[in-house]
């Protein structure tokens, strides 16, 4: 038998000599080391090894650490006295705008406005702003504005040119009527100057044009008290407030000064447990409409029949022609009954710009006692005096050609004026027009000549929204551009060869009487009368019975009908060019960049359109056709509680052209075509329209898209005021028994009930405190929070895809409750509003979860982000309960590393116009802009504690933090707020208006969102408590809560 | 010693077809050797296609943001991390397999283990894409190593699991690479011996790093091979349940689970074995395998999916069970309104088809043992659990505590696809690579079991089980010793 030969390898089989010796040195190597000698007499040894290694690595990096771009800064050569980089200089001014006027404080760094601030010392609005006053220092580096005057077109290199050019134009009209068309002016001194002008050209007139007009009440004041004013209202003193569909605390005449004193009114202080009541009545679901207690729909062209049987039931009057509705009819006895218990203490409004409608107001609030109480004539409003028929007539004459000279200033009516082609066309037939306007809009267009207007913040002036507050402007920066003041071009047109600046200095110091005063005044920004007594008009009821009979006979609605309505935050449009007012989510539907047909859920099924749980989820929304009055408008549609059955609301203010600039262009519809002029008014509605769908579809960016709070009580309390005063402690107490639960062992709710070790805070600890009861959810905190700290636009197509920056939101909640057939009952809404911002919390979950330790808790107990240690996991955004940390999805701010990776990154315009350098004046210099790929959040204005601390360091005291009034630190929000719903400070002083308010004031209202999560925020709340019978959030009943049933399942 | 290699006539042969141990080098070395097929081109280009519109998808959003992915504040992960995770399970089957299975003497891996740990490297590489680059400044991503540095020094975040993350993913990633790539030195080293070319000797000389196949050799080789799969053994649990950590230790309702480590490790397993299914289907048809990968080895895996898919249904009722009985509404809500229901109910219904219904029909033999309906199989189970990982990730977080908060409807951007499109890419390219310059069937381990699971020794020992227990013991023995000699022949 063959010998079978088993091999391993080709050596074995060869039986070589290599394989020989690999045999006998297999089980004892030697390790290859250099052959013959050890390891330490090596020629390359580990040593070696190891420099060689560590030089080329540290060669390496040597060689990758690229040059940095050098930039140059470039000090100051003569530096300015009595100025300092780097520090601050606070200049007191006013903002205005379409004849609204608020006080202000102006931030100036380095020579550059960069904030508004409200001026504390006005006691109109107590240093609140609004979303536009906070905005507005934006539009002072608008990309769009004019930088030079125009004639033809073409620009005018001097004033000289230009004033010998319209002098020429002037004398050549001979005898011809000129017109100065302005919105409502109540400055003195301008309008000294206006006299003057009109007092050198014969024949001409002004003419006065609010887009929104108030004309229905100055007509129906002239009717019933003799004077075309509008009064003061006083909700600080109304027991019981009565609105009729006036959007008092968003848009309607002045409401800074309204917000301050609602929430004066409804101060719940629970030892005292009272606050004024709130009904109202309207069509669409306003903001107002959503801080009321109780509400009640009706359709728009009811408005005079509910103003008619409220009348009635007051003056105990007969009923000829209740409303059909009985829930209506329910809501006006309910309202009667309790206005007729506050007697003097009562005070209905009213938002119609009917005369008819106004003259009964008048005559209820007569009957109520209003007059002289909560209605003030001793210190008018002045901040619309325009009559609408004046326009109307105007642009007749202009047809006729009976016009000379149109002068513009202020006003858009190309653009927003009731019959726009009309006076598009008149203008043709005016030899001579003129435009001082901001920017080539859609009047300044047809205009022969252009000479820019300063914007407010580069100019001198004075304001008197209301008779005898008068506050002051003055420049907080040399004019950017080669614009004039309106007032100076009228004074040169009118011969007198003076700067509007010296006018108003001399006119100013020689009323107050000295330098001094003018100074102090100045330095103040504002002169106020020593606190007047309520004034009484007489009444004369003899319109009253005419203007009853007129609104009973008047045409009832169709079975659909529209409102149209301004925006909180772009208004009657001016500011359409404003980013940050575009980007501010709408408080009631949290929609930006646009405008839309708000509808009801019935409207929505109605209409074929079904919203479920998708509607939700889905941007793309379906759009209808409303044809009224032979003009038609195709827009998509948002379907909210809150609205009549009928309703449909249309925001103005969008659609506007090209040249008004990159942000404003292409952003939603001009509406202003609808409103019509009923011979005597404007009116802001269509009694009868119709509507279709169209099949189309059009994206909506919204930034909330759910909109109960599904019951879920630990994110937000809500009490009925009846519920309150009777259990104080039902929230207290379940808070207890939180804490009980959590930490059996110690009590010790913070300490036990974490592995983590309970970290004391020696120094000072942030907190803050917000009161859903003040807050109205107007949205100025969000706009200031955006100005402040920097936060980017990012436009409609990121706003759409969820990447909007906001530091600080709004939440704003619809609950409505299931009545016992487990129906919901739309009419009983409730509307909670929940400023959310990072919650700053000492057991946060966005800490332990970041890998490289970008985002951690400071001692002071905030929770901080280090930008530049950030690398963008968004672990921490996934982590966070309250989903409050913004990402930064692509280059906002072009402060990438890369560069030129915006455009294809399919940004939107209005990031581009945020990122001129011009735009890019408004920026704050103490605080980073953030790049792409990192995350950020509200930082409890780091920037402002710093300084704060910084101050009294230096200054060898006590930081300051609100106690007696004085505050060396106040964040941006809280400045803001006109209602002073958000308190800052620091808690571990127990004098602190944040510990006084949750350890003393309102210990039995505070609450902490999500508190059984254990995350420990430094944000507290204050429940909100309404005035009404209706079930509430909160109750003894329902201890979990029967807030937040759906809504969205009752169509 | 010897009855313990004496394989029962019970046990199906593990290699069919009379196989020498020529016959095994051969095949498997041929498909090396030889140019490769048009089958291959075609899907080789087709793979670098989709690796270079994943590359060009990773460039826009390296270069534009994140913001080229259609996540939101509210939905910060999305198919970033469904993919990771997703990957990263399908990498367990090969550690499984060559690991847990070599300890357990489970001697039907030996046809599988080596394309299941290739296939396990190539599924960390491509894993380990996702979290790198779904960083918003992934130039940064060294900040999460704990190097020594000049801030302070600054280190990361230990608290973190995305911290535990990188070094889970990195220890396993290094541990299977060197396991896989000690198993394959003897298998490189015959192909050197066999090479006809200069370069194919030098290049393969190179990477079989001068083994000679002596005894020391082998000696040390099986050793390593025991110590690495003593330390891979612990990974395949200690990876995924780290994994699982992201989500477990967060406290986001749906991911804070304490239910997820073993949940995250059945469905890692589950969905790994899913992958070597399909694709040991289509080598064994492409490559001409069937005789090493048999029928039996398929069944055998599809039983170990319908273990693990069971696991894996009884976790999402067990979850399902723990959010009504915590009396949690957030947890409640989640579930029973938001996952099951909801926007993304389809999802949900569509992961409990793939996973938890389809695959209890593996109960059948006949099912088990069809290798069209395991092609099926293993693709649904894919998508299935793609889908966990969508569901758990995405649906969690588009709907959590505020309200307020809660999202728009998350589609992925064609960058996030193209992204995920790009890691099939790598993944192909790797693994046509892989077959054609490396044996994809450890030769020298399935020689190992020829002697004993081979079908000529079943037949040869066919009669045996008729005989005496004496007649037995001593054919037992002599064929044992033949065995013991055939098995140094490791190189023809």
């Amino acid at each position: 038998m063959q010998q079978k030969k088993y091999w391993q390898n080709l050596g074995e089989l060869k039986d070589s000599e290599a394989y020989q010796a690999s045999l006998n040195d297999e089980f004892a190597e030697e390790l290859p080391y250099e052959a013959g000698t050890g390891m330490a007499a090596a020629t390359a040894p580990r040593r070696d090894f190891l420099k060689y290694l560590g030089f080329s690595t540290a060669a390496a990096m040597a060689a990758a650490s690229c040059e940095m771009p050098v930039k140059k800064s470039i000090p100051y050569l003569n530096k300015p006295e009595n100025f300092i980089p780097g520090v601050p200089d606070y200049y007191a001014s006013t903002w205005v705008q379409d004849g609204l006027a608020v006080p202000v404080v102006v931030k100036v760094r380095d020579g550059r406005p960069i904030k508004i601030e409200g001026n504390e010392l006005s006691s109109l609005t107590g240093g609140g702003t609004s979303a536009p006053v906070q905005a507005s220092v934006l539009d002072l580096y608008d990309m769009a504005r004019l930088r030079f005057p125009l004639a033809d077109a073409k620009e005018v290199t001097s004033f000289e040119a230009f004033d010998k050019m319209v002098a020429g134009a002037m004398a050549g009209l001979g005898s011809a009527k000129k017109v100065l068309l302005t919105a409502t002016i109540h400055s003195q001194t301008t309008l000294a100057v206006i006299s003057k002008f009109l007092a050198k050209h014969p024949g001409s007139e002004h003419i006065t044009y609010d887009v929104l007009s108030a004309s229905g009440i100055l007509l129906a004041n002239e009717a019933c008290y003799g004077k075309r004013a509008i009064p003061a209202y006083r909700f600080d003193q109304a027991r019981v407030i009565v609105s009729l569909g006036a959007d008092f605390l968003g848009t309607w005449l002045n409401p800074v000064e309204f917000s301050r004193q609602y929430a004066a009114g409804r101060q719940l202080v629970p030892s005292k447990p009272a606050m004024s009541k709130h009904i109202q009545f309207e069509g669409m679901l306003s903001l107002t409409g959503a801080n009321a207690d109780d509400r009640y729909v009706h359709r728009p062209s009811e408005t005079g029949a509910v103003a008619l049987s409220l009348f009635n039931a007051l003056s105990g009057a007969q009923e000829s022609n209740p409303p059909a509705d009985a829930r209506l009819r329910k809501g006006i006895a309910v309202a009667a009954a309790a206005l007729k218990a506050a007697p003097g203490a009562a005070l209905v409004v009213c938002g119609s710009n009917d005369p008819d409608v106004q003259v009964l107001v008048n005559a209820i609030n007569e009957v109520l006692g209003a007059n002289g109480t909560t209605i003030d004539w001793s210190a008018p409003l002045n901040v619309r005096k325009g009559m609408d028929a004046e326009m109307a007539r105007l642009i007749q004459e202009m047809k006729e050609g009976n016009v000379g000279a149109l002068l513009v200033h202020g006003v858009n009516p190309a653009y927003d004026c009731f019959d726009a082609k009309g006076f598009t066309d008149g203008l043709q037939k005016v030899p001579l027009t003129l435009s001082f306007n901001d920017r080539v809009d859609e009047t300044t267009k047809h205009c022969k000549y252009v000479i820019p207007d300063h914007h407010y913040l580069e100019s001198w002036g004075d304001a008197e929204a209301r008779t005898g507050y008068i506050s002051f402007q003055q420049p907080t920066i040399a004019p950017l551009f080669k614009t004039r003041a309106f007032q100076t071009s009228l004074l040169q047109w009118s011969g007198e060869n003076v700067e509007y600046g010296a006018f108003v200095q001399s006119y100013w110091k020689e009323k107050l009487g000295s330098q001094e005063a003018w100074d102090k005044a100045l330095q103040d920004g504002l002169i106020e009368p020593v606190s007047p007594a309520a004034g009484k008009a007489s009444f004369s009821s003899s319109e009253v019975v005419p203007a009853a009979n007129r609104i009973e006979s008047a045409k009832k609605g169709g079975k659909t009908e529209l409102v149209l309505y301004a925006k909180v935050s772009i208004g009657s449009g001016k500011s359409a060019n404003n980013p940050w007012l575009q980007e501010m989510p709408d408080p009631i539907t949290k929609a930006t960049w646009d405008n839309y047909a708000i509808i009801s859920y019935a409207k929505a099924k109605e209409l074929g359109i079904s919203v479920d749980d998708n509607y939700e989820v889905e941007v793309q929304k379906p759009m209808i056709r409303i044809k009224a009055s032979g003009r038609e408008l195709t827009l998509p549609v948002l379907a909210i509680p809150g609205m009549h059955p009928d309703v449909i609301a249309v925001a103005v203010g969008y659609g506007r052209s090209e040249q008004t600039g990159k942000a404003a262009a292409g952003v939603g519809q001009n509406a202003y075509p609808l409103v019509s002029f009923n011979g005597r008014t404007f009116d802001y509605q269509v009694t009868d329209v119709a509507c279709e769908k169209t099949g189309d579809q059009y994206p909506i960016a919204y930034t909330q898209t759910h909109n109960q709070y599904e019951g879920r009580k630990d994110v937000v309390r809500e009490y009925a005021l009846s519920e309150f005063k009777s259990h104080p402690k039902l929230l207290l107490e379940q808070r207890e028994k939180l804490a009980e639960d959590y930490a059996k062992n110690s009590g010790d709710y913070r300490a036990e009930g974490t592995l983590y070790p309970n970290y004391p805070y020696p120094g000072p600890k942030w907190g803050m405190s917000i009161d859903l009861n003040s807050c109205t959810g107007c949205g100025a905190c969000t706009v200031a929070c955006t100005a402040e700290n920097n936060v980017a636009v990012v436009g409609k197509s990121e706003v759409l895809r969820n990447h909007e920056m906001h530091w600080l939101r709004i939440d704003r909640y619809f609950a409505t409750y299931r009545d016992d057939s487990g129906k919901d009952d739309l009419d009983s809404l409730n509307v909670v509003f929940m400023p959310m911002m990072c919650q700053h919390c000492d057991n946060a979950p966005c800490e332990n979860v970041c890998p490289v330790n970008a985002t951690n808790h400071s001692s002071e107990g905030f929770n901080q982000m280090t930008y530049n240690r950030c690398i963008g996991t968004r672990y921490c955004a996934n982590n966070c309960p309250f989903k409050v940390r913004r990402f930064n999805w692509a280059d906002y701010t072009g402060a990438d590393s890369f560069p030129d990776n915006q455009s294809d990154a399919k940004l939107d315009p209005a990031v581009f116009q945020m990122n001129d350098d011009l735009t890019r004046m408004v920026l704050n210099p103490d605080v980073t802009v953030r790049s792409r790929g990192v995350i950020e959040k509200c930082s409890f204005c780091v920037q402002r504690l710093q300084e704060g601390k910084l101050k009294a360091k230096k200054e060898n005291r006590p930081l300051e933090t609100g106690h007696e009034g004085k505050w060396d630190v106040r964040t941006a929000c809280q400045q803001a707020c006109p209602t002073h719903a958000i308190v800052f400070g620091n808690v571990n002083d127990p004098k602190s208006p944040v510990s006084k308010v949750r350890d003393e004031d309102q210990t039995t209202r505070v609450f902490y969102a999500l508190e059984q999560l254990h995350v420990l925020p430094n944000v507290s709340y204050l429940a909100k408590v309404r005035n009404t019978d209706r079930p509430v959030g909160l109750s003894v009943a329902h201890p979990e809560g029967v807030g937040g049933n759906h809504a969205e399942t009752a169509h | 010693m010897s009855l313990i290699k004496y394989e029962s006539q019970v046990r199906e042969p593990l290699i069919d077809g009379h196989k020498t141990y020529h016959d095994v080098t051969e095949d498997i070395c041929h498909t090396i050797e030889a140019k490769p097929t048009r089958l291959w081109y075609i899907g080789f280009y087709i793979s670098v296609a989709l690796l270079l519109f994943g590359v060009y998808a990773v460039y826009r959003e390296v270069t534009y943001g994140i913001g080229q992915w259609n996540l939101g504040r509210t939905v910060g992960w999305g198919w970033d991390i469904t993919n990771f995770v997703w990957w990263v399970g399908i990498g367990h089957a090969g550690t499984l397999i060559s690991a847990i299975l070599l300890l357990f003497r489970q001697r039907w891996r030996t046809g599988v283990n080596r394309a299941a740990e290739a296939m396990t490297i190539f599924a960390v590489m491509c894993a380990g894409q996702f979290p790198i680059f779904h960083m918003g400044r992934v130039w940064m991503a060294f900040f999460t190593l704990p190097y020594p540095n000049t801030r302070g020094p600054l280190w990361p975040n230990f608290n973190s699991p995305l911290m535990w993350d990188v070094f889970a993913i990195s220890t396993y990633f290094i541990v299977s690479l060197l396991f896989w790539y000690s198993g394959l030195i003897p298998d490189l080293a015959t192909i050197r011996d066999r090479a006809r070319t200069k370069l194919r000797k030098h290049l393969y000389g190179i990477a079989s790093f001068g083994w000679t196949g002596s005894t020391k050799h082998w000696q040390r080789h099986e050793s390593l091979s025991l110590v690495l799969a003593g330390l891979s053994t612990p990974l395949v649990l200690s990876v995924h349940t780290i994994v699982s950590f992201d989500f477990a230790t967060s406290i986001v309702p749906g991911w804070h689970t304490t239910i997820f480590p073993p949940y995250f490790v059945a469905g890692a397993i589950f969905s790994g074995f899913a992958m070597v299914q399909t694709l040991m289907l289509v080598m064994r048809k492409v490559m001409r395998l069937e005789a090493y990968i048999t029928v039996n080895h398929i069944e055998v895996m599809n039983k170990v999916i319908v273990l693990t898919g069971s696991i894996v249904g009884c976790a999402y009722l067990t979850e399902l069970f723990m959010a009504w009985y915590s009396m949690v509404p957030y947890e409640q809500d989640h579930f029973f309104k938001y996952r099951i229901a909801g926007p993304y109910g389809w999802s949900y219904w569509l992961m409990m088809t793939c996973n938890v219904i389809s695959p209890q029909l593996f109960w059948f033999k006949k099912l088990r043992r069809n290798i069209a309906f395991t092609f099926v199989m293993s693709i649904v189970v894919n998508i299935g659990m793609w889908f966990e990982r969508f569901v758990i990730i995405v649906t969690s977080v588009y709907r959590d505590y505020l309200p307020s908060a809660w999202s728009i409807y998350y589609r992925p951007s064609i960058w996030e696809i193209g992204f995920y499109l790009g890691t099939f890419g790598l993944f192909f390219t790797c693994f046509f690579l892989f077959a054609k310059y490396f044996p994809v069937i450890a030769i020298a381990e399935i020689k190992h079991v020829l002697k004993t699971s081979g079908q000529s020794y079943k037949e040869k020992m066919g009669g045996m089980e008729k005989l005496s227990a004496r007649a037995f013991h001593d054919n037992v023995h002599h064929g044992d010793e033949e065995h013991e000699t055939h098995v140094k022949v490791a190189h023809h």
